[in-house]
């Protein structure tokens, strides 16, 4: 039995908030709340409620003022950022408070649980000494039974070996099990309201459903009040009793999750909505049709990208690791492959492999006939023009002092290909292929969207005309909605061009509704592969069922998906 | 994990020993190619009054009669066994020169850097918690206000006020404790300004990183922020700066030294300048070279005892401490 199952009744002296008296009232009331950083006004007019005990999410993208509302009822707000209007928790005014007083509500009323596990501890204590000090607010003189606390509930939160946990620094765990420490140490002095700000959005999808069971869980036993914040509307949808959606700081609906769910009011709530994988498997049905068409008919003819047998090695502390063992897969052309799996899994090692930016040790990958293995870097060159990538954060991968054109231009200029005219063309053409104007031919990466300048990434590899595309990860450090609109460029691209794409995600959802192929890498191996019909709707390897289990799904709760709203192909993005 | 730590120490050990013979090369071989020699000018300046056959003794004693490289190696063999030589001047043997002075100096320095972490403490601390009406802001410009002064000029000001106005010390007692304390602190001054302009943008920066928001939320205080969670992570590169203001520190001592009227390695430096005694400067370079080296090794040591996060140089990497229950961590060390 896994030890999280275990969750005993809490055997602390102290005594349990969820007798007393009170239910009544709710526990959290905001009403007129506005947060503001100097001039800028990020949160306006802002207004719920929670009752104790049950779970509220605020869902939002990034900018909508999500976090600042979780801070703010923290009073916790970086640096100049002013709060006016009414918090009241547990019935006194939180902005009203001095310092002194409402730190006696931190930690004791009011627990925390960050977004970035990694981040959120003391890198040069150990986790102990940060535990001892959420133990410290519990009414307990004895040093030694404070630390049993703690413990207690390390292996509550079901980490094993709660001693050696409590020893190790910050950096000897993993993003997982930071977590839980947090999730413990936040629940330790049974608050009466836990907000979780995006607990789940650093970790792995299984590793994320065993959070938020977790923190459903402890919700429940413990009748904690919970305000989730999150950009997954389906991790929303699973976990929430009701929702507040907000957008650019306001409250564009708000209501119990099934009635939003189920007539979502506002145009936002609506394309938030449409705009999530997990709940529309089958939006690009269209687009990926032709696709599987081939799929069909290639049965016989030579695939676009073949993979035999690699297998790769690294030598570390001088053991040998064995990143990629024994991986064989085949993408016909113009159809999708996507190899899927969580962090340590093999797929970033595999696509180096498919690059040709590391050799296998063993085995063959040729792609459009050509052989890749065993090849100077000069002969591979030649591969390359048709083989191109795009990277998982558009924020990071374009040069911030060059200019899109630039950008665009350089994979030319590095081939050497045509004249200065006929470059120049071919950066307009990419990027109308993208669905970007040519007035941005002159900005730079900063004075574009993220959705923008992950279209700059892709014109930036489809200006060389390739065949094939890796994908890794293109839309996992974007929002929802942007994700959906550079599924689409990608999906229609690949509909004119017959593009052939390799598609790196841990986001199954995602996989689900563009990928034709699939491959379920786990420890370095293929545990399962097959059409996205047969990976999807009749998984047979354990490990694929319990990667189908994580993903959360606002249809586990009898939600379904309104209609969708029709295709847009090749908007132009309005300039912001 | 200890074996670690006493391998990378070795390490560092053969690596300061390395630098510290080489260092003792080079200012020999820049002495020997000074323009000007040291027999013409000290031994047959008619003010000394040698006779010719004193001369030739001192040369033979000194063996400046041997070819360089000669001279190099029992140069180093006697510096390998410490021995500096004779002072050209007055015929004493340099390690006593040095010892007779090396106490002034090394109380002056080690208080001066004290002074100086202690402003910058103060400096630090108080840019966080002085209310903003008695001048907060004000107190983040004094790092380049002490840093533009130079420290004759307040070593001056503190002898007018203190020594003379005040007569908190005599002046013709330079070693008084007084006199050794406002003495201190005009070394210390622009050393402070230097460490408290680190330690305020890191703590600046750790104060604005995740942890301290989420041990806030733990109902953490701002005092205890400060000393239990934001000084340790802000401190450490403050062991690489009070490292590289070592120099500096025995430069400042020289002047303060002599604006103090105090009898140190500065004044035996400036002594031996005017009067072109090479083995006590080759010595008192070689010192500093010492000193320099040996700082740094105590910084290498330090650090990684501060930083669980640092890797040592050569030691196997640590495994975690526990293994995830559900992802593969070894895999992960590969692909990321």
């Amino acid at each position: 039995m896994a030890p999280q199952d275990r969750l005993t009744p809490i055997p602390f002296n102290i005594e349990t908030r969820a007798t007393e008296p009170q239910r009544q009232a709710s526990l959290l009331r905001i009403a007129g709340l506005s947060v503001s950083y100097g001039a800028q006004q990020v949160v306006t007019d802002v207004g719920f409620e929670l009752a104790r005990g049950r779970s509220l999410a605020l869902i939002g993208e990034s900018g909508s003022g999500k976090s600042t509302i979780a801070r703010a009822v923290l009073r916790l707000l970086a640096g100049g950022g002013r709060a006016t209007g009414r918090i009241e928790f547990d019935g006194q005014d939180v902005l009203g408070l001095s310092e002194r007083r409402f730190r006696i509500l931190r930690g004791r009323d009011l627990g925390f649980v960050p977004q970035d596990p990694g981040n959120s501890l003391n890198p040069v204590r150990t986790i102990g000494v940060q535990a001892m000090e959420a133990a410290a607010l519990v009414d307990e003189p004895s040093k030694a039974v404070r630390k049993a606390l703690v413990l207690e509930t390390f292996a509550q939160v079901g980490l094993d070996n709660p001693e050696r946990v409590y020893d190790s620094y910050p950096h000897q765990l993993s993003g997982g099990m930071l977590q839980r420490v947090l999730i413990g140490l936040a629940v330790l002095p049974r608050p009466k309201l836990l907000v979780a700000d995006e607990p789940t959005s650093a970790l792995d999808v299984t590793i994320q459903k065993r959070i938020l069971d977790l923190l459903s869980r402890l919700q429940e036993e413990l009748n904690i009040s919970l305000l989730l914040i999150t950009h997954d509307l389906a991790i929303a949808a699973e976990r929430a009793g009701s929702l507040v959606v907000l957008k650019d700081g306001v409250v564009q609906e708000a209501g119990s999750t099934a009635s939003v769910f189920a007539s979502p009011a506002s145009a936002y709530a609506r394309k938030l909505h449409a705009d999530v994988p997990a709940l529309n498997p089958d939006r690009y049905a269209a687009l990926r049709d032709p696709g599987f068409r081939l799929l069909d008919t290639s049965a016989q003819a030579t695939p676009k990208i073949e993979v035999n047998s690699i297998t790769k090695t690294f030598a570390v502390d001088g053991r040998v690791l064995t990143a990629v063992n024994d991986v064989s897969f085949t993408v016909p052309a113009g159809t999708t492959h996507a190899l899927v799996g969580e962090s340590g899994s093999g797929k970033t090692t595999t696509i180096r492999l498919l690059l040709g930016l590391d050799q296998p040790d063993k085995g063959k990958i040729s792609v459009a006939g050509e052989q890749l293995t065993g090849r100077s870097h000069d002969s591979l060159r030649a591969v390359w023009r048709h083989l191109q990538v795009v990277y998982q954060n558009p924020f990071t991968s374009l040069d911030p002092t060059w200019k899109v054109e630039q950008l665009v231009r350089e994979p030319l200029d590095r081939f050497r290909i045509g004249t200065a005219r006929e470059r120049s063309e071919r950066v307009r053409e990419a990027l109308a292929n993208v669905g970007l104007g040519e007035h941005l031919l002159s900005r730079k990466p900063a004075a574009l969207s993220g959705g923008q300048r992950q279209r700059v990434a892709i014109a930036r590899s489809l200006v060389l005309k390739p065949d094939v595309l890796v994908l890794d990860e293109p839309t996992s450090a974007l929002d929802v909605s942007v994700q959906a609109d550079i599924v689409e460029v990608l999906l229609s691209l690949q509909a004119r061009l017959g593009l052939t794409y390799v598609f790196v995600s841990h986001d199954l959802a995602l996989v689900r509704q563009l990928a034709h192929t699939v491959s379920v890498m786990q420890r370095g191996r293929i545990v399962e592969h097959g059409t996205v019909a047969d990976i999807f709707d009749n998984p047979k390897a354990p490990y694929t069922v319990s990667l189908l289990d994580s993903i959360p799904s606002g249809l586990a709760s009898g939600i379904q998906a309104p209609r969708m709203r029709p295709q847009r192909l090749f908007k132009e993005e309005k300039i912001a | 994990m200890r074996n670690a730590y006493l391998t990378y120490a070795a390490k560092r050990l053969v690596q300061a020993v390395v630098v510290i013979l080489l260092a003792y090369v080079f200012t020999f071989v820049v002495v020997s190619i000074l323009p000007g020699d040291p027999i013409t000018n000290v031994l047959r300046n008619p003010q000394n009054g040698f006779t010719e056959t004193e001369i030739e003794e001192i040369i033979a004693a000194q063996g400046l009669d041997k070819p360089v490289l000669v001279q190099l190696s029992t140069s180093l063999s006697n510096f390998l066994t410490g021995d500096l030589g004779l002072s050209m001047r007055t015929n004493r043997p340099v390690t006593t020169l040095i010892a007779e002075v090396l106490p002034s100096t090394l109380v002056l320095a080690s208080a001066g850097l004290a002074v100086a972490l202690v402003l910058a403490l103060v400096i630090a601390y108080g840019t966080r918690f002085l209310p903003k009406r008695f001048g907060q802001g004000l107190l983040r410009d004094f790092p380049s206000l002490f840093l533009s002064v130079p420290n004759f000029v307040i070593g001056l000001v503190l002898i007018h006020a203190f020594g003379f106005q005040l007569g908190l010390f005599r002046v013709i007692q330079p070693d008084s404790f007084w006199a050794t304390f406002f003495a201190a602190i005009a070394l210390g001054i622009p050393i402070s300004a230097q460490i408290a302009e680190v330690l305020i943008a890191n703590l600046d920066h750790e104060s604005e990183q995740e942890y301290a928001a989420v041990a806030r939320s733990r109902g953490i205080g701002q005092m205890r922020l400060f000393a239990k969670h934001l000084l340790k992570p802000s401190s450490l590169p403050v062991v690489t700066v009070i490292a590289l203001t070592i120099g500096e520190l025995l430069g400042g001592s020289l002047i303060t030294e002599t604006v103090f009227g105090r009898n140190g390695i500065g004044s035996l430096v400036q002594r031996s300048v005017t009067t072109q005694d090479l083995p006590v400067l080759q010595a008192v370079v070689s010192l500093a070279a010492v000193v320099f080296v040996l700082v740094n090794l105590i910084a290498d040591l330090v650090y990684p005892l501060l930083d669980p996060r640092v890797k040592l140089l050569g030691a196997p990497e640590r495994r975690p401490a526990a293994a995830d229950e559900s992802s593969v961590n070894v895999s992960k060390v590969v692909t990321s």
